[in-house]
């Protein structure tokens, strides 16, 4: 990825996209940021693919078009005059960073564009790009929508990755699931960015993984091979974490947004959320079916020893994280 | 291991057989309170009570444990884990004493559990499907009167201790009291085997030889009897004691029929052990508790030995128990044989042997005392039917042919095994007689019309004439019993109380356990539950995928028809 120079520049002008859209003390100024965001993620999104020249041109077509109707509706806001109905001017502009953000009626564009990518721009897509969405979307909080979205969000999530086989979608519907979450925790305070940031490192290190051994397809994983069950093990732990289960990382955020819904009152809401993340922890126990079970097929045989690689240092690190965090964070909690 | 235990059990039933005798001679007892938990009024003791019987009962059972643990080194040596099975056995007589020194109900619960569980491990000890199923029968026939036994805790909360014997005052007074009582007497007949929860005795045999000898004869069945002797009071004052003499001796009448049909080597001596308990039961009921626990001790001594002995048999003639396929063995193993005979007469009451003392006293006694007929003529019967089954037994084993495999090798020089032997036949040569010096210290007084006398004689006479006769056959006899096939199976099966026990209890709850599982676990909650669940999910998510297929125009399109609606419903409104 940094073999080319100028993607160097493509990624620096999207992180300033990214931080104009959210530091804008105006629509315009936050419009201005999402365009420049746009159009520098899809030079680096091309990596002389045919599949992701499809995905760039789906990519661009998609959030023009919320861009146009964000600007539309921020035009509309300045020549408001105070006879028009405020609350749904909100929603047209909601309406618009849900479709970028790609959270639950308007997210048929995510899995389809994440299947042409390549993982990292996948991971950007999922994390990175969905900051300045959600910040504007914590600007204007209009609740009836936020609520269809938050519920269809974690049902769409929690289904569509139920038959799946291609890795991208399957990570493109936990990413619509979690997005369901992250609306639900912006749904009466700020610790949406708390979950956005556990989430963020939870799918750096799943997506870390898939890259490293270059896997695209659930069938791959039950190939996989590693030299010691125990580290197979260990990475897929992560899975888990990713998927809520409490004695991991992924649980932390979870328990919040649950602690913070319940406060509010919002038992049925919280119910439901909880159950469809039960599906997709049932398709992430899928994955991780030939990890967890001991006699499962592997080939004996292998081209490349992973143990060397500084990557898998790394990776290693992180799986440790996200597999005792939620007891390191607690131990903090606890002592300060 | 063996040694170890065999020297230390050994040497604590002298220890504890002396401080008996010093008990009996000062008439003296100890009485030692633990206090665990104290709860508002409650007070939850471990309770130990150290008195002659109990001192004595533990010398008998700890030499009849060293014994046999003696024996077991020849007869288990071949097992691969005979130290596990010494422990079980060690394990065994830790409970048994935890029971013997126990008045508290809570405290020997200990002791009454751990025998459950420790005769169930070692039932189970030769891994296989007829172990089992015998282990899982003795094991849930005990829990019937674990039950009771905790049933009754639970009533005599009432009372603020658990110390029964302090409260078998106000048994005639009290309902609640009484209903303790019940209770007690109910998982005391299922630990001795009295009529309703007799199967599991038999089925028991599946055990380890020397564990029939100290368990299933002598020692765990008359926990019960020892426990209903402590709880006398109950049995004399109120009409439970009519019920069980009933019940106990339809126990020893029905045992000593069905001991006659048997050919099973171990469990003809596991009927003749439930006929005995009948007869302990029975005169316990009636109110004469020192001589059931006289005959309870003299019973255990020969009783282990006729078990030791039929082991030591087994054991030569690889592991066949059937008795048709023996005989001539007086010939082949003397020194056993003559053990076998002298446990056998013992058992009958063969004059001035162990048995003769404890039998003929409570025969006399019951003749002595104020019985209905029904009740007399099971004590009798039962007594000639003793002697028939063991002349029989004698018949088939002893004399005659040898009617085994034609090349067989029988020896007696199973020296340990016939070293433990010994001891046993000299204590129940001169067990009872030694006993009723010490227990009575005045002779009871008996006075019997001749004809009443002599009836325990005939009776005896009559018995083993018929023992000798029904075993005696020839090849173009008629067979009664076959030709009478339907009463003989009865009288052979224990009355059909195996049936009782097992299919006759469990049938219909396993019918209703088939459809339940089959309506509702593999029916209605799987409609209902997973099943269904994961269809209607994956009909859902093929709708998605469906949907997830069509052009992104159509999105877009839509997307656009959406804000149009929302824009015109902004211009409006």
């Amino acid at each position: 990825m940094f073999n080319n120079s100028s993607k160097i520049m493509f990624l620096t002008i999207l992180m300033m996209g990214s931080l104009i859209a959210i530091s804008a003390n105006s629509w315009m100024g936050a419009w201005m940021g999402l365009e420049i965001n746009l159009l520098a993620f899809i030079p680096l999104m091309s990596d002389n693919k045919l599949m992701s020249t499809e995905a760039s041109l789906k990519y661009f077509l998609t959030q023009a078009l919320a861009s146009s109707v964000f600007l539309f509706a921020v035009i509309l806001f300045l020549l408001n005059t105070g006879k028009n109905n405020a609350n749904l001017m909100e929603m047209i502009i909601l309406s618009s960073l849900l479709l970028k953000s790609g959270s639950a009626p308007f997210h048929f564009w995510f899995p389809n564009v994440m299947e042409g990518l390549s993982w990292i721009n996948a991971l950007i897509l999922m994390t990175w790009q969905k900051i300045a969405p959600l910040m504007l979307i914590s600007y204007v909080i209009f609740k009836p929508l936020i609520i269809i979205s938050i519920i269809l969000s974690s049902f769409i999530g929690a289904l569509g990755g139920l038959n799946q086989t291609s890795l991208r979608k399957l990570m493109a519907y936990s990413s619509i699931n979690h997005l369901g979450w992250m609306l639900a925790a912006m749904y009466n305070s700020n610790i949406w960015l708390m979950y956005f940031l556990f989430y963020t490192f939870l799918t750096f290190s799943m997506v870390l993984m898939f890259n490293m051994f270059k896997i695209s397809y659930i069938n791959q994983l039950f190939s996989l091979f590693f030299h010691e069950k125990s580290i197979k093990f260990f990475l897929f732990f992560n899975l888990l974490s990713l998927g809520g289960l409490p004695p991991f990382l992924g649980f932390l955020p979870k328990m919040f947004v649950i602690q913070s819904l319940t406060m509010n009152n919002q038992l049925f809401l919280l119910t439901f959320m909880v159950m469809m993340t039960l599906i997709t922890l049932y398709f992430y126990i899928r994955l991780c079916y030939s990890a967890f079970m001991l006699n499962y097929y592997e080939n004996s045989w292998m081209t490349f020893s992973y143990y060397k690689s500084s990557n898998m240092k790394l990776l290693l690190t992180f799986s440790y994280i996200s597999t005792f965090g939620l007891f390191l964070t607690s131990s903090l909690y606890f002592f300060f | 291991m063996c040694s170890i235990s065999f020297i230390s059990l050994f040497f604590f039933s002298l220890l504890s057989f002396t401080m008996g005798l010093i008990f009996i001679m000062n008439d003296f007892t100890i009485f030692i309170e633990w206090e665990v938990v104290s709860m508002n009024s409650l007070m939850i003791v471990m309770t130990i009570l150290l008195d002659w019987m109990s001192l004595i009962f533990m010398s008998f059972v700890l030499m009849i444990s060293s014994l046999v643990i003696y024996y077991s080194k020849e007869y288990m040596e071949s097992d691969y884990k005979i130290n596990r099975f010494i422990m079980l056995v060690l394990m065994f007589v830790t409970s048994m004493m935890l029971l013997i020194i126990s008045p508290n109900l809570i405290s020997i619960l200990l002791g009454w559990d751990g025998l459950g569980l420790v005769s169930y491990c070692l039932v189970i000890y030769f891994q296989n499907i007829k172990s089992y199923n015998a282990g899982m029968l003795t094991a849930l026939s005990n829990r019937i009167g674990d039950v009771a036994l905790l049933l009754a805790i639970a009533w005599m909360l009432n009372y603020g201790s658990w110390n029964y014997i302090f409260y078998l005052d106000v048994m005639q007074s009290d309902s609640e009291m009484l209903i303790v009582g019940m209770l007690v007497m109910l998982a005391a007949m299922t630990k001795s085997a009295q009529i309703p929860f007799s199967s599991w005795l038999p089925a028991a045999m599946a055990a380890p030889t020397p564990v029939s000898a100290l368990v299933h004869s002598s020692t765990l069945v008359t926990a019960g009897v020892y426990l209903l002797i402590r709880f006398n009071i109950v049995l004399s004052t109120s009409w439970m004691g009519n019920l069980l003499l009933l019940l106990s001796g339809l126990t020893m009448f029905m045992a000593g029929l069905g001991a006659n049909y048997e050919f099973d080597l171990k469990k003809i001596i596991a009927l003749s052990t439930l006929s005995q308990l009948g007869l302990m039961m029975s005169i316990l009921s009636m109110g004469y508790y020192k001589l059931a626990f006289f005959h309870l001790l003299t019973h255990a001594l020969f009783k282990a030995l006729l078990f030791m002995c039929a082991g030591a048999i087994i054991h030569n003639m690889n592991n066949n128990q059937d008795i048709r396929l023996m005989g001539s063995l007086s010939l082949m193993m003397p020194l056993t044989s003559s053990c076998f005979n002298v446990a056998n007469l013992a058992l009958c009451g063969m004059p001035f042997l162990a048995g003769f003392y404890s039998k003929d006293l409570i025969l006399e006694m019951v003749s002595f005392s104020y019985i209905n007929l029904f009740s007399f003529f099971l004590y009798f019967f039962s007594t000639g039917l003793t002697v028939c089954y063991s002349f029989r037994l004698v018949y088939y084993s002893m004399t005659g042919d040898s009617n085994f495999s034609s090349l067989n090798m029988l020896n007696d020089e199973g020296w340990v095994m016939l070293k433990s032997m010994m001891g046993l036949l000299i204590l129940s040569i001169v067990g009872g007689s030694m006993l009723s010096w010490l227990i009575f210290p005045t002779p009871e007084v008996i006075i019997l019309p001749l004809n009443l006398k002599l009836l325990t004689l005939f009776v005896c006479i009559i018995g083993g004439l018929m023992g000798y006769l029904i075993s005696n056959v020839s090849l173009f006899f008629m067979n009664k019993a076959l030709s009478n096939y339907n009463f003989s199976y009865f009288l052979g099966s224990m009355w059909f109380m195996p049936y009782i026990s097992t299919y006759g209890i469990i049938n219909y709850p396993l019918i209703l356990g088939k459809m339940s599982i089959k309506s509702f676990d593999q029916g209605w909650s799987e409609y209902f539950g997973g099943q269904q669940l994961y269809y209607n999910l994956v009909k859902n998510s093929q709708l998605n995928q469906m949907l997830q297929n069509n052009n992104l125009k159509i999105y877009l399109l839509s997307f656009i028809f959406w804000i149009v609606i929302l824009y015109m419903y902004m211009i409006c409104f």
